[in-house]
Protein backbone atom coordinates (compact mmCIF):
# COMPACT_ATOMS: atom_id res chain seq x y z
CA UNK A 1 0.00 0.00 0.00
CA UNK A 2 1.50 3.17 -1.04
CA UNK A 3 1.83 5.40 2.42
CA UNK A 4 0.01 8.38 2.37
CA UNK A 5 -2.08 7.73 5.69
CA UNK A 6 -1.50 10.50 8.93
CA UNK A 7 -2.29 9.16 12.16
CA UNK A 8 -2.87 12.05 14.28
CA UNK A 9 -2.43 10.24 17.83
CA UNK A 10 0.18 7.88 19.02
CA UNK A 11 2.33 7.45 21.47
CA UNK A 12 5.47 6.03 21.75
CA UNK A 13 5.19 3.11 24.93
CA UNK A 14 4.33 2.51 28.32
CA UNK A 15 8.09 3.03 29.20
CA UNK A 16 9.46 5.35 31.75
CA UNK A 17 12.95 5.63 29.79
CA UNK A 18 14.47 6.08 26.12
CA UNK A 19 15.18 2.58 26.12
CA UNK A 20 12.04 1.33 26.89
CA UNK A 21 10.21 2.85 24.92
CA UNK A 22 12.26 2.73 21.46
CA UNK A 23 12.31 -1.20 21.85
CA UNK A 24 8.17 -0.34 22.11
CA UNK A 25 8.13 2.20 19.24
CA UNK A 26 10.04 0.03 16.89
CA UNK A 27 7.19 -2.48 16.33
CA UNK A 28 4.88 0.46 15.99
CA UNK A 29 6.62 1.47 13.28
CA UNK A 30 6.60 -1.68 11.22
CA UNK A 31 2.96 -1.90 11.76
CA UNK A 32 2.04 1.69 10.39
CA UNK A 33 4.38 0.77 7.57
CA UNK A 34 1.95 -2.29 6.87
CA UNK A 35 -1.12 0.08 6.63
CA UNK A 36 0.12 2.47 5.02
CA UNK A 37 0.42 5.04 7.15
CA UNK A 38 3.28 7.76 5.78
CA UNK A 39 3.41 10.27 9.08
CA UNK A 40 3.01 8.82 13.06
CA UNK A 41 1.59 12.15 15.19
CA UNK A 42 3.80 11.11 18.22
CA UNK A 43 3.24 12.58 22.11
CA UNK A 44 4.90 11.03 24.95
CA UNK A 45 2.64 11.75 27.93
CA UNK A 46 5.37 11.97 30.82
CA UNK A 47 5.20 9.13 32.87
CA UNK A 48 1.55 8.58 32.26
CA UNK A 49 0.81 10.30 35.84
CA UNK A 50 -2.25 12.83 35.38
CA UNK A 51 -0.43 15.65 36.58
CA UNK A 52 3.23 15.04 35.99
CA UNK A 53 5.75 17.59 37.30
CA UNK A 54 7.47 19.24 35.19
CA UNK A 55 11.16 17.46 34.78
CA UNK A 56 8.85 14.14 33.69
CA UNK A 57 7.11 16.28 30.98
CA UNK A 58 10.47 17.19 29.81
CA UNK A 59 12.14 14.04 29.40
CA UNK A 60 8.75 12.79 27.91
CA UNK A 61 9.23 15.40 25.19
CA UNK A 62 12.71 14.89 24.63
CA UNK A 63 11.87 10.91 23.95
CA UNK A 64 9.61 12.31 21.35
CA UNK A 65 12.25 14.14 19.75
CA UNK A 66 14.88 11.22 19.69
CA UNK A 67 12.29 9.57 17.62
CA UNK A 68 11.98 12.87 15.26
CA UNK A 69 15.46 12.48 14.74
CA UNK A 70 15.34 8.84 14.66
CA UNK A 71 12.60 8.47 12.01
CA UNK A 72 12.61 11.71 10.30
CA UNK A 73 10.11 10.64 7.62
CA UNK A 74 7.85 9.31 9.52
CA UNK A 75 7.71 10.69 12.97
CA UNK A 76 5.73 14.36 13.84
CA UNK A 77 6.33 15.08 17.40
CA UNK A 78 3.62 16.58 19.58
CA UNK A 79 4.05 18.45 22.55
CA UNK A 80 2.74 17.53 25.77
CA UNK A 81 2.27 20.14 28.20
CA UNK A 82 0.86 20.53 31.86
CA UNK A 83 -1.46 23.33 32.14
CA UNK A 84 -1.19 23.01 36.03
CA UNK A 85 2.47 24.82 35.48
CA UNK A 86 1.34 27.29 33.24
CA UNK A 87 5.25 29.04 32.79
CA UNK A 88 6.58 25.91 32.29
CA UNK A 89 4.17 24.80 29.42
CA UNK A 90 4.69 27.84 27.50
CA UNK A 91 8.38 27.31 27.55
CA UNK A 92 7.82 23.63 26.44
CA UNK A 93 6.20 24.26 23.81
CA UNK A 94 8.57 26.95 22.72
CA UNK A 95 11.15 24.71 22.95
CA UNK A 96 9.51 21.90 21.16
CA UNK A 97 7.57 23.13 18.70
CA UNK A 98 9.49 26.23 17.79
CA UNK A 99 12.73 25.62 18.81
CA UNK A 100 12.50 21.67 17.53
CA UNK A 101 9.32 21.79 14.82
CA UNK A 102 6.99 19.66 16.70
CA UNK A 103 3.46 19.93 15.15
CA UNK A 104 1.63 20.05 17.70
CA UNK A 105 0.64 20.06 21.27
CA UNK A 106 -1.20 17.57 23.47
CA UNK A 107 -3.11 17.90 26.54
CA UNK A 108 -4.33 14.93 28.29
CA UNK A 109 -6.37 14.78 31.88
CA UNK A 110 -3.95 17.48 34.22
CA UNK A 111 -6.53 20.11 33.43
CA UNK A 112 -10.05 20.26 32.71
CA UNK A 113 -9.96 21.60 29.20
CA UNK A 114 -12.42 23.89 30.04
CA UNK A 115 -10.34 25.84 33.14
CA UNK A 116 -8.77 29.18 32.28
CA UNK A 117 -5.41 27.53 32.81
CA UNK A 118 -5.74 26.23 29.08
CA UNK A 119 -6.32 29.40 27.67
CA UNK A 120 -2.47 30.67 27.80
CA UNK A 121 -1.43 27.28 26.04
CA UNK A 122 -4.39 27.53 23.38
CA UNK A 123 -3.42 31.38 22.41
CA UNK A 124 0.10 30.18 21.59
CA UNK A 125 -0.96 27.27 19.38
CA UNK A 126 -3.44 29.90 17.11
CA UNK A 127 -0.06 32.10 17.19
CA UNK A 128 2.19 29.34 16.02
CA UNK A 129 -1.02 28.11 13.74
CA UNK A 130 -0.47 24.61 15.43
CA UNK A 131 -3.23 22.25 16.75
CA UNK A 132 -3.81 21.07 20.23
CA UNK A 133 -4.75 17.32 20.42
CA UNK A 134 -7.05 17.42 23.61
CA UNK A 135 -8.48 14.22 25.12
CA UNK A 136 -12.12 13.58 26.36
CA UNK A 137 -14.05 10.42 26.83
CA UNK A 138 -17.93 10.72 28.09
CA UNK A 139 -16.98 7.53 30.82
CA UNK A 140 -20.12 6.70 32.43
CA UNK A 141 -18.18 4.88 34.98
CA UNK A 142 -14.94 5.72 36.65
CA UNK A 143 -13.03 8.34 34.91
CA UNK A 144 -9.74 10.64 36.21
CA UNK A 145 -10.01 13.53 38.22
CA UNK A 146 -9.19 16.02 35.61
CA UNK A 147 -10.40 14.61 32.63
CA UNK A 148 -12.47 16.28 29.73
CA UNK A 149 -15.79 15.71 28.65
CA UNK A 150 -16.68 16.88 24.98
CA UNK A 151 -19.19 19.69 26.18
CA UNK A 152 -15.89 20.62 27.89
CA UNK A 153 -13.16 20.89 24.88
CA UNK A 154 -16.71 23.04 23.04
CA UNK A 155 -16.19 25.21 25.92
CA UNK A 156 -12.63 25.91 24.92
CA UNK A 157 -12.68 25.67 21.39
CA UNK A 158 -15.99 28.62 21.61
CA UNK A 159 -13.62 30.69 23.87
CA UNK A 160 -10.36 30.41 21.09
CA UNK A 161 -12.23 29.89 17.85
CA UNK A 162 -8.43 30.83 15.79
CA UNK A 163 -7.02 28.09 17.27
CA UNK A 164 -7.18 24.56 15.81
CA UNK A 165 -8.29 21.42 18.08
CA UNK A 166 -8.64 17.30 17.80
CA UNK A 167 -10.84 15.84 20.13
CA UNK A 168 -9.71 12.49 20.90
CA UNK A 169 -11.34 8.99 20.75
CA UNK A 170 -14.67 9.47 18.51
CA UNK A 171 -16.44 6.46 20.13
CA UNK A 172 -15.67 8.15 23.89
CA UNK A 173 -17.45 10.64 22.60
CA UNK A 174 -19.83 9.20 21.00
CA UNK A 175 -23.09 10.97 19.53
CA UNK A 176 -23.66 13.01 22.47
CA UNK A 177 -20.29 14.45 22.43
CA UNK A 178 -20.46 14.77 18.33
CA UNK A 179 -23.25 17.00 19.11
CA UNK A 180 -21.52 19.23 21.65
CA UNK A 181 -19.06 20.04 19.61
CA UNK A 182 -20.53 20.22 15.89
CA UNK A 183 -21.00 24.34 16.22
CA UNK A 184 -17.52 24.82 16.58
CA UNK A 185 -15.83 24.90 13.26
CA UNK A 186 -12.22 24.82 14.59
CA UNK A 187 -12.88 21.27 16.56
CA UNK A 188 -12.16 18.09 15.01
CA UNK A 189 -12.31 15.22 16.53
CA UNK A 190 -10.25 11.93 16.11
CA UNK A 191 -11.36 8.25 15.37
CA UNK A 192 -8.58 7.04 18.15
CA UNK A 193 -9.10 4.76 21.43
CA UNK A 194 -12.36 3.00 21.86
CA UNK A 195 -13.19 0.05 20.39
CA UNK A 196 -14.13 -0.32 16.38
CA UNK A 197 -18.14 0.35 17.24
CA UNK A 198 -19.99 -0.07 13.66
CA UNK A 199 -21.74 3.18 12.39
CA UNK A 200 -19.34 5.90 14.60
CA UNK A 201 -17.26 6.68 11.80
CA UNK A 202 -20.45 7.73 9.69
CA UNK A 203 -22.29 9.48 12.22
CA UNK A 204 -19.30 11.57 12.80
CA UNK A 205 -19.14 12.59 8.91
CA UNK A 206 -22.78 13.27 9.08
CA UNK A 207 -23.16 15.68 12.18
CA UNK A 208 -19.13 17.54 11.72
CA UNK A 209 -18.45 16.98 8.11
CA UNK A 210 -15.99 14.76 6.66
CA UNK A 211 -13.33 17.62 6.91
CA UNK A 212 -13.40 17.73 10.81
CA UNK A 213 -12.88 13.87 11.32
CA UNK A 214 -9.04 12.83 11.16
CA UNK A 215 -7.54 9.21 11.63
CA UNK A 216 -5.57 8.47 14.69
CA UNK A 217 -5.20 5.00 16.55
CA UNK A 218 -4.10 5.83 19.90
CA UNK A 219 -1.32 3.02 19.31
CA UNK A 220 0.23 1.03 21.58
CA UNK A 221 -3.22 0.93 22.89
CA UNK A 222 -4.92 0.45 20.16
CA UNK A 223 -3.93 -0.94 16.78
CA UNK A 224 -3.43 0.05 13.18
CA UNK A 225 -5.66 -2.58 11.97
CA UNK A 226 -8.61 -2.14 13.88
CA UNK A 227 -8.40 1.23 13.50
CA UNK A 228 -8.05 1.61 9.57
CA UNK A 229 -11.21 -0.79 9.62
CA UNK A 230 -13.13 1.80 11.10
CA UNK A 231 -12.50 4.15 7.87
CA UNK A 232 -12.68 1.71 5.41
CA UNK A 233 -16.00 -0.38 6.60
CA UNK A 234 -17.54 3.09 7.02
CA UNK A 235 -19.96 4.04 4.28
CA UNK A 236 -18.08 7.13 3.43
CA UNK A 237 -17.39 8.50 -0.61
CA UNK A 238 -13.82 8.03 -1.52
CA UNK A 239 -13.06 11.67 -1.36
CA UNK A 240 -14.43 11.39 2.58
CA UNK A 241 -12.18 8.45 3.03
CA UNK A 242 -9.08 10.55 1.82
CA UNK A 243 -9.97 13.40 4.12
CA UNK A 244 -10.57 11.24 7.44
CA UNK A 245 -7.22 9.69 6.83
CA UNK A 246 -4.70 12.69 5.72
CA UNK A 247 -6.32 15.19 4.17
CA UNK A 248 -7.52 16.99 6.93
CA UNK A 249 -3.97 16.13 8.89
CA UNK A 250 -2.35 17.53 6.11
CA UNK A 251 -4.17 20.66 6.42
CA UNK A 252 -4.05 21.02 10.32
CA UNK A 253 -0.03 20.43 10.17
CA UNK A 254 0.60 22.81 7.36
CA UNK A 255 2.88 24.40 9.09
CA UNK A 256 5.38 21.48 9.60
CA UNK A 257 4.49 19.88 6.32
CA UNK A 258 3.30 22.85 3.83
CA UNK A 259 0.58 23.22 1.85
CA UNK B 1 -7.69 -19.74 3.07
CA UNK B 2 -11.26 -19.90 4.28
CA UNK B 3 -12.20 -17.55 6.67
CA UNK B 4 -15.06 -18.09 9.04
CA UNK B 5 -16.73 -15.12 11.43
CA UNK B 6 -16.87 -17.58 15.36
CA UNK B 7 -19.12 -14.70 16.43
CA UNK B 8 -21.82 -12.69 14.79
CA UNK B 9 -25.26 -11.22 15.50
CA UNK B 10 -28.60 -10.95 14.34
CA UNK B 11 -31.26 -8.71 15.83
CA UNK B 12 -31.27 -4.94 17.41
CA UNK B 13 -28.64 -3.82 19.65
CA UNK B 14 -30.79 -2.34 22.03
CA UNK B 15 -28.81 1.13 23.15
CA UNK B 16 -28.26 2.51 19.55
CA UNK B 17 -29.71 2.01 16.42
CA UNK B 18 -27.58 -1.06 15.14
CA UNK B 19 -29.50 -4.19 13.67
CA UNK B 20 -27.87 -7.33 12.04
CA UNK B 21 -29.96 -8.64 9.21
CA UNK B 22 -29.40 -11.83 7.20
CA UNK B 23 -28.89 -9.74 3.89
CA UNK B 24 -26.89 -7.61 5.95
CA UNK B 25 -24.50 -9.70 7.35
CA UNK B 26 -24.23 -12.12 3.97
CA UNK B 27 -23.21 -8.61 2.07
CA UNK B 28 -20.58 -8.19 4.87
CA UNK B 29 -19.35 -11.49 4.75
CA UNK B 30 -19.18 -11.39 0.63
CA UNK B 31 -17.15 -7.85 1.35
CA UNK B 32 -14.87 -9.32 3.21
CA UNK B 33 -14.10 -12.67 2.20
CA UNK B 34 -15.93 -14.96 4.48
CA UNK B 35 -17.59 -18.06 3.68
CA UNK B 36 -18.90 -18.98 6.98
CA UNK B 37 -20.39 -17.38 10.41
CA UNK B 38 -21.32 -18.59 13.50
CA UNK B 39 -24.04 -16.39 14.79
CA UNK B 40 -26.42 -15.46 17.78
CA UNK B 41 -28.82 -13.43 18.56
CA UNK B 42 -28.25 -9.86 20.33
CA UNK B 43 -31.52 -10.47 22.39
CA UNK B 44 -30.79 -13.59 23.55
CA UNK B 45 -28.48 -12.11 26.72
CA UNK B 46 -30.87 -9.73 27.23
CA UNK B 47 -34.15 -11.51 27.41
CA UNK B 48 -34.59 -13.81 31.02
CA UNK B 49 -35.71 -16.57 28.61
CA UNK B 50 -34.18 -16.05 25.38
CA UNK B 51 -36.19 -18.68 23.68
CA UNK B 52 -37.77 -16.60 21.24
CA UNK B 53 -35.24 -14.98 20.54
CA UNK B 54 -33.39 -18.30 19.53
CA UNK B 55 -36.76 -19.22 17.42
CA UNK B 56 -36.29 -16.05 15.59
CA UNK B 57 -32.56 -16.66 14.94
CA UNK B 58 -33.10 -19.83 13.19
CA UNK B 59 -36.33 -19.08 11.50
CA UNK B 60 -34.22 -16.23 10.13
CA UNK B 61 -31.00 -18.21 8.91
CA UNK B 62 -32.54 -21.79 7.62
CA UNK B 63 -31.56 -23.24 5.38
CA UNK B 64 -28.97 -20.44 4.41
CA UNK B 65 -25.56 -22.09 3.56
CA UNK B 66 -22.84 -20.98 5.41
CA UNK B 67 -24.41 -19.96 8.29
CA UNK B 68 -24.65 -21.68 11.64
CA UNK B 69 -26.10 -20.79 14.80
CA UNK B 70 -25.57 -20.52 18.81
CA UNK B 71 -28.79 -19.89 20.64
CA UNK B 72 -28.70 -18.07 24.37
CA UNK B 73 -29.21 -20.53 26.77
CA UNK B 74 -30.51 -19.14 30.68
CA UNK B 75 -28.46 -21.52 32.74
CA UNK B 76 -31.41 -19.88 35.64
CA UNK B 77 -33.55 -21.71 33.60
CA UNK B 78 -35.38 -24.97 35.22
CA UNK B 79 -35.10 -26.75 31.78
CA UNK B 80 -32.24 -25.48 30.00
CA UNK B 81 -31.09 -29.02 29.74
CA UNK B 82 -33.87 -29.73 27.53
CA UNK B 83 -34.29 -26.68 26.09
CA UNK B 84 -30.44 -27.92 24.81
CA UNK B 85 -31.27 -31.19 23.61
CA UNK B 86 -34.25 -29.34 21.32
CA UNK B 87 -31.45 -27.26 20.09
CA UNK B 88 -29.00 -30.10 19.10
CA UNK B 89 -31.78 -31.41 17.09
CA UNK B 90 -31.31 -28.50 14.67
CA UNK B 91 -28.28 -29.42 11.86
CA UNK B 92 -27.43 -25.83 11.87
CA UNK B 93 -27.51 -25.36 15.49
CA UNK B 94 -23.15 -26.08 16.20
CA UNK B 95 -22.62 -23.96 19.37
CA UNK B 96 -24.70 -22.70 22.54
CA UNK B 97 -24.02 -19.45 24.01
CA UNK B 98 -24.01 -18.60 27.65
CA UNK B 99 -24.22 -14.98 28.69
CA UNK B 100 -23.29 -15.68 32.94
CA UNK B 101 -23.31 -11.54 33.90
CA UNK B 102 -26.27 -11.09 31.52
CA UNK B 103 -28.03 -13.46 33.61
CA UNK B 104 -26.66 -13.54 37.07
CA UNK B 105 -24.80 -16.41 37.68
CA UNK B 106 -21.56 -17.71 38.38
CA UNK B 107 -18.98 -18.49 35.58
CA UNK B 108 -18.29 -22.00 37.47
CA UNK B 109 -22.01 -23.03 36.67
CA UNK B 110 -21.12 -23.52 32.77
CA UNK B 111 -19.32 -26.43 33.94
CA UNK B 112 -22.30 -28.49 33.52
CA UNK B 113 -23.53 -26.87 30.56
CA UNK B 114 -20.07 -27.51 29.08
CA UNK B 115 -20.67 -31.32 29.86
CA UNK B 116 -24.02 -30.90 28.15
CA UNK B 117 -23.27 -29.70 25.29
CA UNK B 118 -20.28 -31.86 25.01
CA UNK B 119 -22.78 -35.07 24.99
CA UNK B 120 -24.79 -33.01 22.67
CA UNK B 121 -21.53 -32.51 20.63
CA UNK B 122 -21.93 -28.79 20.66
CA UNK B 123 -19.95 -26.41 21.43
CA UNK B 124 -20.12 -24.00 24.61
CA UNK B 125 -19.40 -20.07 23.84
CA UNK B 126 -18.90 -18.35 26.52
CA UNK B 127 -19.96 -14.47 26.37
CA UNK B 128 -17.61 -12.30 28.25
CA UNK B 129 -19.29 -9.38 27.11
CA UNK B 130 -20.57 -7.25 24.74
CA UNK B 131 -19.95 -3.51 25.23
CA UNK B 132 -17.01 -1.68 26.87
CA UNK B 133 -17.89 -1.29 30.20
CA UNK B 134 -17.29 2.45 30.52
CA UNK B 135 -20.02 3.14 28.08
CA UNK B 136 -22.72 0.74 29.23
CA UNK B 137 -26.54 2.03 30.36
CA UNK B 138 -26.44 3.65 33.54
CA UNK B 139 -29.39 1.35 34.27
CA UNK B 140 -26.92 -1.82 33.69
CA UNK B 141 -24.53 -3.28 35.97
CA UNK B 142 -22.80 -5.42 34.00
CA UNK B 143 -19.40 -6.68 34.61
CA UNK B 144 -17.36 -8.88 32.50
CA UNK B 145 -17.08 -12.62 33.10
CA UNK B 146 -13.85 -13.98 34.57
CA UNK B 147 -11.38 -15.14 31.89
CA UNK B 148 -9.50 -16.76 34.38
CA UNK B 149 -12.93 -18.69 35.72
CA UNK B 150 -13.84 -19.91 32.09
CA UNK B 151 -10.30 -21.45 31.22
CA UNK B 152 -10.66 -23.53 34.96
CA UNK B 153 -14.22 -24.82 32.92
CA UNK B 154 -12.02 -25.93 30.53
CA UNK B 155 -9.77 -27.75 32.57
CA UNK B 156 -12.62 -29.55 34.42
CA UNK B 157 -14.64 -30.33 31.59
CA UNK B 158 -11.81 -31.61 29.31
CA UNK B 159 -14.47 -33.25 26.60
CA UNK B 160 -16.12 -30.04 26.02
CA UNK B 161 -15.14 -27.35 23.23
CA UNK B 162 -15.21 -24.01 24.73
CA UNK B 163 -14.73 -21.03 23.02
CA UNK B 164 -14.33 -17.88 25.04
CA UNK B 165 -15.70 -14.84 23.15
CA UNK B 166 -15.26 -10.76 23.54
CA UNK B 167 -12.52 -10.94 26.09
CA UNK B 168 -9.98 -8.64 25.99
CA UNK B 169 -6.11 -9.67 25.08
CA UNK B 170 -5.28 -8.25 28.61
CA UNK B 171 -7.25 -10.76 30.59
CA UNK B 172 -6.64 -13.57 28.26
CA UNK B 173 -2.58 -12.66 29.39
CA UNK B 174 -3.79 -11.91 32.89
CA UNK B 175 -5.33 -15.16 32.69
CA UNK B 176 -1.98 -17.49 31.55
CA UNK B 177 -0.53 -15.65 34.16
CA UNK B 178 -3.13 -16.22 37.26
CA UNK B 179 -3.40 -19.94 36.83
CA UNK B 180 -3.15 -22.56 34.38
CA UNK B 181 -1.90 -21.27 30.82
CA UNK B 182 -4.77 -20.97 28.73
CA UNK B 183 -4.22 -23.34 26.10
CA UNK B 184 -6.04 -26.07 26.36
CA UNK B 185 -6.96 -27.79 24.00
CA UNK B 186 -10.47 -27.76 24.13
CA UNK B 187 -10.59 -23.87 24.59
CA UNK B 188 -10.33 -21.25 22.08
CA UNK B 189 -10.54 -17.48 22.10
CA UNK B 190 -12.22 -14.98 20.10
CA UNK B 191 -10.33 -12.36 18.65
CA UNK B 192 -12.84 -9.85 18.43
CA UNK B 193 -12.29 -7.56 21.69
CA UNK B 194 -8.37 -7.83 20.92
CA UNK B 195 -6.83 -4.62 20.85
CA UNK B 196 -3.46 -2.93 21.22
CA UNK B 197 -0.29 -2.54 19.26
CA UNK B 198 0.50 -6.05 17.70
CA UNK B 199 -2.90 -8.01 19.49
CA UNK B 200 -2.48 -11.02 17.43
CA UNK B 201 1.08 -11.58 17.40
CA UNK B 202 0.87 -11.32 21.69
CA UNK B 203 -2.29 -13.11 21.49
CA UNK B 204 -0.22 -16.09 18.96
CA UNK B 205 2.88 -15.94 21.70
CA UNK B 206 0.41 -16.18 24.79
CA UNK B 207 -1.83 -19.57 23.98
CA UNK B 208 -0.52 -20.28 20.60
CA UNK B 209 -2.68 -19.74 16.69
CA UNK B 210 -4.15 -22.94 17.00
CA UNK B 211 -6.44 -21.31 19.92
CA UNK B 212 -7.46 -18.42 18.87
CA UNK B 213 -10.61 -17.70 16.09
CA UNK B 214 -11.22 -15.01 13.73
CA UNK B 215 -13.74 -13.28 15.16
CA UNK B 216 -15.98 -9.96 14.32
CA UNK B 217 -18.49 -9.02 17.34
CA UNK B 218 -20.56 -7.75 13.92
CA UNK B 219 -23.36 -5.81 13.57
CA UNK B 220 -21.46 -3.99 17.05
CA UNK B 221 -18.32 -3.85 15.45
CA UNK B 222 -16.57 -2.77 12.13
CA UNK B 223 -16.12 -6.36 10.56
CA UNK B 224 -13.17 -4.94 8.58
CA UNK B 225 -11.60 -3.85 12.17
CA UNK B 226 -11.40 -7.28 13.01
CA UNK B 227 -10.60 -8.63 9.41
CA UNK B 228 -7.03 -6.30 9.24
CA UNK B 229 -5.92 -7.17 12.84
CA UNK B 230 -5.45 -10.46 11.16
CA UNK B 231 -4.24 -9.29 7.94
CA UNK B 232 -1.90 -6.77 9.23
CA UNK B 233 -0.46 -9.37 12.13
CA UNK B 234 3.19 -10.51 11.54
CA UNK B 235 2.57 -13.88 11.82
CA UNK B 236 3.25 -17.21 9.72
CA UNK B 237 0.79 -17.62 6.60
CA UNK B 238 0.05 -21.58 8.60
CA UNK B 239 -0.89 -19.18 11.60
CA UNK B 240 -3.01 -17.25 9.76
CA UNK B 241 -5.00 -19.57 7.88
CA UNK B 242 -5.96 -20.98 11.46
CA UNK B 243 -7.11 -18.17 12.72
CA UNK B 244 -9.50 -16.88 9.81
CA UNK B 245 -10.88 -20.50 9.49
CA UNK B 246 -8.82 -23.86 10.35
CA UNK B 247 -9.23 -23.73 14.15
CA UNK B 248 -13.21 -22.88 14.17
CA UNK B 249 -13.79 -25.60 11.91
CA UNK B 250 -12.28 -28.27 14.84
CA UNK B 251 -14.18 -25.52 17.47
CA UNK B 252 -17.77 -25.75 15.91
CA UNK B 253 -17.21 -29.10 14.33
CA UNK B 254 -17.65 -27.42 10.85
CA UNK B 255 -17.96 -29.23 7.47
Amino acid sequence: MHAVIIDIHAHPGYGRDLATLREEFTPAVRAAERCGVRWICLNAIADWSESPRPKAVREGNDAVLSFMAEYPDRVLGFCYVNPRYPAQALKEIDRCVVGEGMAGIKLWVACNASDRRVDAIARRAAQLGVPILQHAWYVRRGGLKGESVPADVAAMAKRHPKTMIVMAHLTGAGERGLKDIAPYPNLHVDISGGEPEAGMVELAVKLLGAKRVLFGTDTPIRSYGATLGKVLEAKLTRGERELILFGNARRLLRRRLGR
Amino acid sequence: MTRIDASAFLGRWPFRPIEGTVAKLKAMMRVNGLEQAVVSSFEGPFYADPEPANEELLRKISGRKGLWAAPTLNLRIADWREQMERLAGNPQVRAVLVAPTFHGYEVSACEEAARVAASHELALIVQVRLEDERHLSPILELPAASVKEIVSVAASAPKARIVVSAARLTEVLEAGRAGPRPALKNLWFGMSHFDGLDCIQRACQAVGARRLLFSTSWPFFYAKSGVLKVEEAEIAVPSRGAIFGDNARRAFALR
